[in-house]
């Protein structure tokens, strides 16, 4: 046997580890091992003598380390139970190795391998508003006034409120920043739309509506994005403003406003999807914030309404189906609709003021809600549709959107909101302030 | 409860920190600061990465981020005002090493500190929105160095004189000017741009001006045009060798505008060296330097390509219309020819094979053959001499070159059916004397005039082809049914189908006795196998191979044409006859008889006849005898007929008289097909429809088809309507 020539020797924390410079390789130019073997930090010293090495001396905390160091000689992430989760994840900040934690924590997106990772509860009561993922596996929930922001190792930062107004919707602008759309409080100018920084709660930008050349306060309610940096929401002024407003992401400034016309509801809309394809954006008002529903589809180079549907004058049989949500797909020229008893219904995107086709599949839930029920969700991921209704998530696939999983978890009641992103899936509850991060494991060693 | 009586509590956070040494930051700051002096010094070996990196993560961990990163521009910040003043004072050459040398060690410095203040870049600066260490360093490097008042100027001064040297031949270190040139792209293409790129197109645009002019003043154009190429392609080397890649497109862009589309004009104009010389002495090398030149400029190869078409329109119209060439058709088209493969040369080797040029050439022969109204009778001239003896000993490829050719002229030809005219003519005489050389030379033409104007324009051609071959096999059968003929003369007959073949007026003469019977059995023998036909003879068109023996015994076998043949048979009973006695025994017409006693007794070495009196020209009180001092050292004597190869003027009126005859009913069919798909279209559509239908052919003239339309209004085809007079409406 030759000499191992690229044998390395660490001393952290008073324990002696044995390595090679290619498992440390793994760790990447960008990491505090990179730097310590790269050519500017002179290590003659210890290349000089081949045989007795000199160790390197690193003051860190030698049981994560070990734990850190296998994760660079396997790819797998393995938790002894003496070592606080809290611990490590500070350890591989300090290194530099949070990426490769958390890509060995959980794999790539598949709404059908989903395991229940964790579930965390907060100090607020039941009745959240909205939780929404974010891109890099943290997620913010908003209650009422509040928003409160968790990291991808769930760790709680310190919550965002804009003047303590009454929360409508959040989003994600990156990994640094969140949106939040709030009510105005009268005589005030407060509520609007703030953007704040998720790790220390910062305001950074308070977004403004201007109606003829004045600053109007106004209650913002749903949010889109577009790809191209722009930020949508629903908008109501106090002089019947009322209407989607356009802001660019990068400068803060109000782009555009489409005022609503009479008779239908733009400013009070439910839920705003950006349309990548079509170049439109999906608004939804839906009952029972009105008292029929009306989906719409904006296109802002014309600023008008390229699209549309509404129950008025629709068969009063129906109450029992009445579309709580709406998602455009655009890849099957078709809206997804869901009723308070589950049941899936498809609009035609391509005929104006088509009528839904339901897939009566799940009649059998009728007779048996849950006391306190909340209106089912829809969601679409790498062409996956998710469903939430009373305390479970149902998966669809394939294009007849089969039944191919369910998601159910008893504890917290109903579920009032969930949101896919970062590769996880979040779930919030209605009755206890608890939320469910689902992730898909990472792939097995063999 | 008012408000006055309300009292304000003013309650104390909680202050919930853990007590650090206060002067913690302090000394911890100071650790990394001499590290970054260390490492600014070259001292940084005895540096501990480990305890420096832990030492900036704890001061980002207690909150004192702030203090780190401030420092840290503070401390960077002073030593490139160090570094500054060290450039500052080199003087001359060393300025631009010094300056590099800084620069790298800058580089290393910076990323040595990025490694050891990387938690900061990773958690710090993203929360604070500041500027990540790199780029910070990077900043400072341009602000304090690159934009310092006193190295500014002088460092763009250094780039653009050491460019300059190197255009005038100097070599200057490629090296060090890249490693510079690389440092201001590190610093971001602004930089680049402003403080390098532009100033240098500046320069250059001055420099190429002034070149480009004294070089127009002392070179002709080949030499100027070799000098601008050598210039661009030593701009695009420089700029692989050292610029950024972008500006590639921006300085060869300066060059040629300053050296190329400025002097434009004044190039291809260039006396005795100029485009129109170029293409004259065949410059192929020079000529594909200016299409390679001029490509690259707008409108450059429209320039090229409009002096060359004018100069090909004036020297083909000088060819066409010389009257010296229009005396021999050969000649004529081979210099066509010759004209078209020098061009197509010259396009094929200078000008890349372009699209557009080959417009422009086709367009320009377009113009000029059709300038003479004869250039289809010579081509189809030129197309019998070769079939007739030009191809002789020639391979079967460079047949087709040649019809291939031929071909090219005849796409030009704007009165296709003229040309059919004469080939028809010319076809026919080759067919029937036997001439052609080659049968498969005749298909391969016809086959190609087919697949350019189509089945129409051939059929009648192939008929004669085709009766050549029934002929044939009529001859066979004849014989065949009559074995005591065997030992008579021997009769070929060819039977031509009316209609395919040109018409002439018939005028049968007198045959000999011998002739006429045997001529009466085939016709009987023809009728008798065909039903409904009728048969006239062409003694005009037909030849004859008769043996003579002459005064002291000596044999001959004369070829002679029918004419000829009559007349000679004559003095089998007669020794002398006048013109008179020839005239009425053979009633053979006047012109073509006196043609043949010529060629019979006027030419020299075929005189078989003799001639009282001895002149040049037939009178018609001249006596004729049979020549018994004839000798000829062959035995086979060929007469030939004096015959104008060439049409003289009256024939070629007819044969215009005729063309003209032909095209009323053509242009009247392509009315009525249009019509009676539109039924309703205004005069000036269908003129415009009539010309498109036709111009395969010939051009229509508008005149003519108005004539036409007319005609067929009065035989009830058309109407006008009663509305617009000027709208037609078909009547079915």
């Amino acid at each position: 046997m030759g000499i191992q020539k690229d044998m390395v020797k660490f001393n952290v924390g008073g324990r002696i580890f044995q390595t090679t410079a290619t498992t440390i390789a793994n760790a990447g130019r960008d990491s505090f091992f990179g730097a310590l073997f790269d050519d500017n930090w002179d290590l003659r010293q210890q290349q000089q003598q081949p045989n007795s090495r000199q160790e390197f001396f690193i003051d860190r905390n030698p049981d994560c380390f070990a734990v850190l160091l296998d994760l660079l000689r396997t790819g797998d992430l393995y938790i002894p139970s003496n070592v606080p989760e809290r611990l490590l994840y500070r350890e591989a900040m300090f290194y530099g190795l949070t990426d490769h934690v958390r890509s060995a924590k959980w794999g790539p997106f598949d709404g059908n391998r989903l395991k229940l990772s964790r579930s965390v509860t907060g100090r607020a009561p039941g009745d959240g508003t909205a939780i929404r993922a974010g891109p890099d596996g943290g997620c913010c929930v908003a209650h009422g006034s509040m928003v409160h922001v968790f990291d991808w190792m769930l760790e709680e930062h310190p919550p965002i409120n804009l003047d303590y107004q009454r929360v409508n919707d959040i989003g994600w602008i990156n990994a640094e920043n969140v949106l939040i759309s709030a009510c105005e409080r009268l005589g005030k100018g407060d509520g609007g739309m703030g953007l704040f920084s998720s790790s220390t709660g910062d305001l950074r930008h308070k977004f403004n509506v201007v109606h003829d050349n004045q600053i109007k306060s106004f209650t913002a309610g749903a949010l889109g994005f577009s790809p191209d940096y722009k930020i949508f929401a629903s908008c109501k002024g106090r002089s019947n403003e009322y209407g989607i407003g356009v802001w660019d992401q990068v400068t803060g400034k109000q782009m555009d406003f489409v005022y609503e016309s009479p008779g239908w509801y733009l400013g009070d809309a439910d839920k705003l999807q950006w349309l990548n394809g079509s170049n439109c954006l999906l608004v939804a008002t839906l009952f029972p914030r009105k008292d029929n529903c009306y989906i719409s589809l904006l296109d802002f180079r014309e600023k008008r309404m390229v699209w549309s549907w509404s129950d008025i004058g629709a068969p009063l049989t129906i109450d029992e189906k009445r579309v709580r949500d709406a998602i455009a797909m655009e890849e099957c020229n078709s809206i997804c609709v869901v009723n308070e008893y589950d049941d899936l219904g498809f609009i035609d995107l391509r005929i104006n003021g088509g009528s839904v086709r339901w897939s009566s599949r799940s009649r059998l839930l009728k007779g048996k809600l849950p006391d306190e029920p909340c209106y089912p969700k829809l969601a679409l991921h790498n062409g996956q549709l998710f469903s939430s209704m009373n305390d479970c998530i149902s998966v669809f696939c394939g294009p007849d959107w089969v039944l191919t999983s369910r998601l159910r978890r008893s504890y917290g009641g109903s579920i009032c909101n969930f949101s896919i992103g970062g590769d996880r899936l979040f779930a919030l509850h209605s009755e206890e302030n608890v939320f469910d991060v689902w992730e898909t494991p990472p792939l097995p060693v063999i | 409860m008012s408000n006055q009586k309300k009292r304000s509590f003013q309650i104390e956070a909680f202050k919930h920190r853990v007590v650090v040494d206060p002067k913690y930051a302090e000394r911890t700051w100071k650790i990394i600061e001499h590290a970054i002096h260390e490492i600014y010094n070259h001292n940084a070996s005895g540096l501990s990465f480990e305890e420096l990196y832990r030492n900036a993560y704890n001061m980002v961990l207690h909150k004192f981020g702030d203090k780190l990163y401030s420092g840290l521009v503070t401390t960077m910040s002073a030593h490139l005002k160090e570094i500054s003043k060290s450039i500052e004072v080199a003087q001359g050459a060393l300025f631009l090493e010094e300056l590099n040398r800084k620069w790298n060690d800058h580089h290393k410095a910076l990323q040595m500190i990025r490694d050891i203040l990387m938690y900061m870049d990773r958690t710090y600066i993203p929360n604070t929105r500041k500027t990540p260490v790199h780029e910070l360093g990077l900043n400072l490097w341009r602000d304090y160095i690159i934009h310092s008042g006193k190295i500014q100027s002088r460092l763009l001064s250094t780039l653009l004189e050491l460019v300059h040297k190197e255009r005038t031949g100097e070599v200057i270190d490629r090296g060090l000017m890249r490693n510079i040139i690389k440092m201001l792209m590190d610093l971001g293409s602004s930089v680049y741009q402003e403080d390098f790129e532009k100033p240098f197109l500046e320069v250059s645009a001055e420099f190429y001006k002034v070149e480009s002019q004294k070089f127009i003043e002392c070179c002709d154009c080949g030499d100027y045009l070799k000098k601008a190429e050598i210039r661009l392609n030593e701009e695009i080397e420089r700029v692989a060798h050292y610029l950024d890649v972008k500006s590639e497109a921006k300085i060869t862009n300066v060059v040629e505008k300053e050296m190329i589309a400025n002097h434009m004009t004044r190039l291809v104009h260039m006396e005795n060296s100029g485009l129109v010389n170029m293409l004259l002495d065949d410059k192929y090398e020079d000529l594909g330097k200016m299409y390679n030149l001029f490509k690259r400029v707008p409108n450059g190869l429209s320039m090229i390509r409009d002096v060359m078409t004018s100069h090909l329109r004036e020297t083909g119209k000088q060819l066409v219309t010389d009257v010296e060439s229009s005396k021999d058709p050969v000649e004529f088209v081979q210099r066509l020819l010759d004209e078209r493969d020098k061009y197509d040369k010259i396009i094929c080797q200078a000008f890349s094979n372009s699209k557009t040029f080959q417009n422009a050439l086709n367009s320009s022969f377009e113009y000029f053959i059709n300038l003479n109204s004869r250039s289809p009778e010579f081509i189809s001239l030129f197309v019998d001499d070769k079939l007739r003896k030009g191809l002789k000993g020639v391979t079967e490829e460079d047949v087709e070159i040649i019809l291939d050719k031929v071909m090219m002229l005849f796409r030009y030809l704007r009165e296709k059916d003229v040309f059919e005219k004469y080939y028809k003519q010319h076809l026919a005489k080759r067919l029937l004397s036997g001439k052609t050389v080659c049968d498969d030379a005749e298909r391969s033409l016809i086959v190609k005039l087919k697949t350019e104007c189509g089945y129409q324009f051939t059929s009648k051609l192939e008929g004669m082809f085709t009766d050549m071959k029934t002929s044939e096999d009529t001859m066979q059968g004849f014989y065949a049914n009559h074995p005591e003929l065997a030992d008579g003369p021997t009769l070929v007959v060819q039977v031509l189908t009316t209609g395919s073949w040109p018409t002439q007026a018939t005028v049968t003469c007198n045959l000999p006795t011998e002739m006429a019977t045997l001529c009466e059995k085939f016709r009987s023998h023809y009728l008798g196998t065909h039903t409904g036909r009728r048969l006239s003879w062409q003694t005009n068109m037909g030849t004859a191979d008769i043996k003579a023996t002459f005064g002291k015994g000596q044999k001959h076998e004369l070829n002679v044409s029918t004419y000829q043949m009559c007349v000679l048979m004559l003095f089998n009973n007669y020794d002398m006859l006048s013109y008179k006695e020839i005239e009425q025994a053979t009633e053979i017409p006047t012109s073509d008889l006196k043609r043949c006693l010529q060629s019979m007794a006027c030419v020299k070495g075929k005189n078989v006849l003799r001639k009282e009196p001895m002149s040049k020209d037939i009178g018609t009180d001249d006596a004729f005898f049979v020549n018994d001092k004839f000798t000829s050292k062959f035995y086979k004597v060929k007469i030939g007929t004096v015959v104008a190869q060439k049409e003289s003027e009256p024939e070629k009126l007819e044969t215009r008289q005729r063309v003209e005859e032909d095209r009323k009913p053509q242009i009247e069919a392509a009315v009525v097909r249009i019509m009676k798909s539109r039924r309703v279209l205004d005069h000036n559509n269908v003129i415009a429809e009539v010309t498109k239908q036709l111009q395969s052919r010939f051009l229509a003239n508008p005149t003519e088809i108005k004539k036409r339309i007319e005609s067929l209004i009065e035989r009830e085809f058309l109407e006008r309507d009663s509305a617009d007079r000027k709208v037609y409406r078909y009547l079915a």
